[in-house]
């Protein structure tokens, strides 16, 4: 079966603690004022809560799945301190990535041989239009190369057989790499035996390569899939206008000469 | 008839018409090479980008050709445009920008009639209409010629321009909705040329009683009869300098 | 779509002419600097990734780490996976060691200063200039105010026990560390209680309770790492706080308790676990004295009682204090570190190792440990000379209750100086520590600085204290040294040594410390106490732990298997009573309470002020790192942490610019709203509203903490009390 890289990731260990973006800034170079991966955060609700047990569907902000201590109950003091919340998370690498259909060259694209989405960076010209593509905003375009850039799970770590540095570094392990699709790899592994979810937007579904082990949040994050305009226009307006015009001209052509093949008159004497 | 030949094209014209054809192509070619997304790419599915990567061993490597085919053809033009200047551009220019109204119209109207339904239905529809279904005369080029003419040289002028500005993206531009930009109007641009460009290559070679003009973009030289019938009023002005 | 591939033609080689920044990096010593910040487009077509071990030196932890060193530059800092102290990680800060080694702003030669300190006026000595200078400062001083009066304080480094040697030799008695600004009273409450400073078994244990710790912004290896993986497999952590720090959002339980009434807190709960009978009565025979002494005395401390002094819910002090107990000896009141806070910091311990010793959590899975053996060995030094015009003591001498003698206590140390009684101390050796922005006072340190002859600093960076000294000598990163062997103590994770040897070479003119000591002994005919080499005293501290240089060698670390659990088995206890005392017998001799009283806070917040409390987060070490590149974009400036409430009476919005002031100093920020905090403290980061201009990143940002912060200490340790400050908070412009 083929390879899909992938992060399942247990946000419920995060404590935002930023290694992973450190890391990962130095291993790949990333220019300062960018990111290419991140940690979002759910802020908490304060307030005075009677000491009883809250179901989880009744506060709106609670967290209850995160560390579900089976000898004690989760009991509430001042505030709701289970709330808050840190999401870590980088660029997806999804199964139907809206970048990859963003792009005019083909400059990123989605890697066969491992699942990865993947940046040519010899031929991105940096024209941006899978920026906006993205709805989690995993790429950037270099203030300096002036091309795109993005995760790409460490590609050259892998080669030498190492982890991406996001998932190495972590001091409680949130990030799990490997192939979703070998069953034997620790994120199968997990994405079988635990309920998962993926933060997707409402409008757009990349299918994200990103697994967050029961649950997650904030959720409502990213953002529907956009196109600047001059590509909208290409598509919808001027592919079809200049096929039209193309067209036209070209049975125009095929007309006439068609009528020079077939029909002799006194023209083919001249 | 007389086999005599009117010098028609000087060898710079000549080779700067087939390089341009040339570079034109091969432009085209490796340009919609380029165009890898499938939303976007006019032929369908991605056959073509897919097929032009292999042949050029990758995606990159079309682009550096693209780039260096496109700067070498500016680069050409604008050295044929300075140093030819008064020699060729200027002329070229005052000869395709010379339009007479009422006399190229009427040619274009008559000229559209005989080509696809024949030079008699022309009489014909002229004395029922009640015009003179003669073809007006014309100079060099033809208003037809004119009509192409123009819009390939702006139509030149954007396609470059834009093309630059794509080509600067990732060298100097820090805003990419230029490019954004640019990448539509490079296509549209290229998109209508080429329709254009079906017509040129088909009334310039292919059309009937063509032939000699065709033969002319290589030897320079066109008969004296050809030249007579279809551009008479350069004809006529030939014959006018080389008598006196 | 055909992939990328290395050998085509680049457009980015056609177009763009990127080699100006590489070319510009064939230069001098500023080159791989240069070459590091260089953006370089293309991959060098250069040799073979190597990898050095090394232990990192971004806090206190030191990490075991694998340097990735391509071309000659350190390119990327990882794990060791082998290094279980850290459980194979490294944080923000030690990722960010390569922006300390490459750091644009690093010290790069002797300076010496022109005109007045502060100005920033610097004229550059070759090092033999500065080390004859600075040997003939020091011996001057030595000679008219005897050896005790030149003040060493040295940072917390591998190699600060070269500077403590130095002062030895030197002569003087007055050496001060971080630690009086610091855990001098936590270490106090427990080796009188315990007989030892313990650490805690955070991963096996089932019920902690955190009060004013932060150990997921704090990071401690491996209590931090361990934190996490306990609470998964079902640990129940409370935090009592007044802040809603990281660990108080991840924890089962917070509680925003008043600021300085932890002790009440303490006393209840032991109160509860004596009355209830929630106690091992075997193990208190045993092991514990003074049980009856102790359950007379917390009579009067109940939940009800203790409600009213620390603002948590009676029901829920004595619920937590049966779930504790219930959870006991896998159970434990985390000891902490950073107990600078308030005057009776020390006693506040006591009440809580006192909790600790009712759970009978010493030397068992999950509770409090004693110190594991390493097993590495003091080298042997000649004796350090003696000096006969020398005083009798220390400068602090007296100044506490019952003060550590290695370590003294600033606060009292600086009010000695600036009084010049009694007597005058006028020269200051400092390494790899920042007094000007650690220690609380700031206006009091540059009067005792304004007061000395000679301030000699050692430091990578233009720190504060570098900026107000009169010679500045630049030291290597951790990176680029050589370092003798450390024993680092991993409570259940391990016990092992880690050492340093260079990854890169050092860069510009740097010289590590260990390096210029050897060079000032020379000059003042001190060389024979400095005439080893690093790789003999190494070998001498090696020297009983035959496996360890093949270990770190091939590992980058060396473990010792030695034994976790029951140390104390068959022991007594170090104290007077050879037990666990609960009641302190040596106390009530000195006359001091024996057992913790509960006593009103020093200052109540008058309603229109607010409690300043400090903090640590993950993004910095201190007051130190904030210029780093890599962490200054994480947190480019301090704010103050205000509740919502106060601020709108104030007329404060988020953003805004605000004036705090004390009786200290004042100092500028912007305001944070945050519900996490109560409403009647205030909170800031560290290491912000520099005097130094050689700190790029930072200069003209945020606040400075110890310009605002007055400096109380704890009556028994002298450490430093930082909770202590009451402050106001005005809005930018208002009247």
């Amino acid at each position: 079966m083929k390879t899909q890289l992938a992060m399942v990731i247990d946000s419920s260990s995060c404590i935002d603690c930023k290694a992973c973006m450190v890391s990962c800034k130095v291993e790949n170079k990333v220019p300062g004022g960018y990111w290419r991966n991140w940690v979002k955060q759910r802020e908490p609700r304060f307030g005075k809560i009677p000491g009883a047990k809250d179901p989880a569907a009744q506060a709106e902000g609670c967290r209850t799945w995160i560390i579900q201590a089976p000898d004690f109950d989760k009991v509430k003091g001042y505030g709701d301190p289970g709330s808050m919340h840190f999401q870590p998370g980088g660029c997806m690498h999804c199964a139907n990535p809206a970048c990859v259909q963003a792009c005019p060259t083909g400059a990123t694209y989605k890697d066969e041989k491992d699942g990865t989405v993947r940046l040519n960076d010899k031929l991105c010209i940096g024209c941006g239009c899978c920026i906006p593509a993205c709805p989690y905003g995993a790429r950037y375009r270099h203030p300096e190369k002036k091309i795109v850039d993005k995760c790409d799970f460490c590609a050259k770590r892998r080669e030498r057989g190492e982890l991406p540095a996001c998932v190495i570094t972590c001091p409680t392990k949130a990030r799990t790499f490997g192939n979703i699709n070998d069953p034997e790899s620790d994120v199968a592994r997990l994405v079988k035996e635990n309920k998962t979810v993926r933060v997707v937007n409402e409008e757009t579904d990349t299918e994200p390569n990103m697994y967050y082990v029961l649950t997650t949040a904030p959720m409502n994050w990213p953002r529907k899939a956009e196109s600047p305009t001059p590509i909208r226009w290409w598509a919808s307006l001027a592919k079809p206008l200049v096929w039209a015009v193309v067209g036209l001209n070209a049975l125009g052509v095929l007309v006439m000469f068609g009528k020079q093949l077939i029909i002799k008159d006194e023209e083919t004497e001249k | 008839m007389s086999d005599e030949q009117i010098k028609r094209h000087t060898p710079v014209t000549i080779f700067i018409h087939w390089f341009n054809a040339f570079c034109w192509f091969f432009l085209l070619a490796t340009g919609l090479g380029l165009i890898g997304n499938e939303q976007l790419q006019p032929l369908v599915g991605t056959w073509w980008p897919s097929m032009m990567r292999i042949i050029f061993g990758s995606g990159e490597m079309l682009l550096v050709l693209h780039i260096i085919c496109g700067l070498v053809w500016t680069v050409v033009f604008l050295i044929y445009a300075v140093f030819g200047a008064k020699q060729y551009v200027i002329p070229f220019l005052k000869e395709i920008l010379a339009v007479v109204p009422s006399r190229d119209v009427m040619w274009l109207f008559t000229k559209q009639i005989q080509m696809t339904m024949g030079s008699k239905t022309l009489e014909r529809m002229g004395k029922i209409f009640g015009f003179d279904a003669k073809i007006p005369d014309q100079g060099f080029y033809n208003v037809g010629q004119k009509l192409f003419a123009v819009p390939s040289i702006l139509g030149g002028l954007v396609i470059v321009i834009t093309g630059i500005i794509m080509a600067l993206s990732n060298v100097c531009i820090t805003d990419t909705s230029v490019v954004q930009w640019s990448i539509l109007i490079h296509f549209v641009t290229v998109g209508f040329v080429f329709a254009g460009l079906l017509i040129h290559i088909f009334m310039a070679s292919i059309a009937i009683g063509e032939r000699p003009a065709f033969i002319s973009m290589f030897t320079g030289t066109v008969p004296e009869e050809y030249a007579k019938h279809h551009h008479k009023l350069w004809y006529d002005e030939v014959k006018g300098k080389l008598d006196v | 779509m055909a992939t990328k591939t290395d050998t085509s033609i680049s457009r980015r080689s056609f177009l763009k002419w990127s080699g100006a920044a590489t070319a510009a990096a064939v230069a001098g010593g500023q080159a791989p600097v240069l070459h590091s910040l260089a953006y370089t487009g293309e991959k060098s077509a250069g040799s073979e990734p190597e990898y050095h071990f090394s232990a990192c030196g971004m806090c206190l932890n030191k990490c075991g780490l694998v340097a990735r060193v391509e071309n000659g530059i350190v390119t990327k800092l990882d794990p060791n996976p082998k290094f279980l102290k850290s459980r194979g990680m490294l944080c923000a800060r030690g990722n960010a060691g390569t922006s300390q080694l490459y750091d644009p702003d690093r010290l790069k030669y002797p300076l010496l200063r022109k005109g007045e300190r502060g100005e920033g006026r610097w004229q550059r000595l070759s090092w033999d200039q500065a080390l004859d200078l600075a040997a003939e400062k020091l011996t001057k001083i030595g000679e008219e105010y005897t050896r005790c009066g030149v003040l060493f304080t040295p940072g917390s480094d591998m190699q600060s026990q070269f500077v403590h040697w130095f002062a030895e030799v030197f002569g003087s008695y007055n050496v001060t560390t971080h630690e009086s600004n610091c855990l001098l009273s936590r270490n106090r409450a427990y080796l009188d209680t315990f007989g030892e400073v313990p650490f805690a078994d955070v991963l096996h244990s089932k019920y902690i309770i955190m009060a004013g710790a932060n150990r997921f912004e704090s990071i401690i290896t491996p209590d931090s790492i361990d934190l996490m993986t306990a609470m998964k497999k079902g640990c129940k952590l409370v935090v009592l706080d007044p802040r809603f720090t990281k660990t108080a959002a991840l924890a089962h339980e917070w509680f925003p308790i008043r600021p300085g009434t932890d002790m009440s807190f303490f006393l209840a709960i032991t109160h509860v676990i004596i009355h209830e009978k929630l106690y091992d009565e075997k193990y208190a025979q045993e092991k514990l004295y003074g049980l009856d002494k102790l359950t007379e005395h917390v009579k009067k401390y109940s939940p009800e009682w203790a409600a009213k002094v620390c603002d948590i819910p009676a029901k829920d002090i004595r619920r937590i204090a049966q779930e504790l107990a219930a959870a006991a000896p896998a159970a434990m009141i985390y000891p902490g570190r950073r107990t600078s806070d308030y005057v009776n910091s020390t006693q506040i311990r006591r009440a809580m190792a006192i909790a600790n010793a009712l759970l009978g959590n010493w030397d068992k899975p999950g509770g409090l440990l004693a110190a594991r053996m390493v097993g590495t060995t003091g080298p042997e030094l000649p004796e350090a000379p003696f000096y006969d015009d020398n005083p009798d003591d220390r400068l602090d001498h007296g100044s506490a209750h019952i003060m550590f003698d290695e370590e003294g206590s600033f606060k009292h140390t600086r009010d000695a100086i600036i009084a010049g009684k009694p007597y005058p101390v006028k020269g200051w050796f400092t390494y790899k520590i920042n007094p000007l922005q650690s220690v609380a006072n700031r206006r009091k340190t540059l009067e005792m600085i304004d007061k000395l002859d000679f301030m000699l600093t050692v430091d990578i960076a233009m720190s504060d204290t570098a900026w107000m000294a009169d010679l500045v000598l630049p030291a290597p990163s951790y990176l680029e040294r050589q370092d003798p062997a450390a024993g680092l103590q991993g409570s259940s994770a391990c016990a092992c040594v880690v050492t340093r040897d260079p990854v890169v070479p050092a860069l510009f003119e740097s010289k590590p410390v260990f390096w210029i000591l050897r060079e000032l002994a020379g000059r003042m005919g001190l060389e024979e106490y400095f005439s080893f080499t690093m790789e003999e005293y190494r070998e001498q501290q090696l020297r009983k732990l035959p496996d360890s240089e093949r270990a770190l060698r091939e590992d980058g670390v060396y473990y010792n298997p030695s034994k976790l659990y029951g140390i104390y088995e068959g022991k007594i206890y170090k104290t007077k009573s050879q037990k666990i005392e609960l009641y302190n017998e040596r106390y009530a001799e000195m006359g001091l309470d024996p057992m913790p009283v509960c006593k009103p806070l020093r200052e109540n917040v008058p309603s229109d002020r607010f409690r300043m409390v400090v903090g640590r987060n993950a993004y910095f070490t201190h007051c130190t790192t904030q210029n780093n590149t890599l962490l200054n974009e994480l947190m480019p400036e301090n704010t103050l942490w205000i509740h919502p409430n106060p601020a709108k009476k104030l007329g404060i919005r988020d953003g805004d610019a605000v004036v705090l002031s004390s009786k200290s100093g004042e100092g500028e920020l912007k305001a944070e709203l945050k519900k996490g905090i109560r409403e009647d403290t205030v909170y800031m980061a560290s290491g912000f509203g520099v005097l130094s201009e050689g700190l790029t990143n930072v200069f003209g940002k945020g606040a400075c903490m110890a310009e605002i912060l007055e400096d109380f200490t704890d009556e028994l340790s002298g450490n430093m009390a930082m909770h202590e400050t009451i402050v106001k908070v005005a809005r930018k412009g208002a009247s």
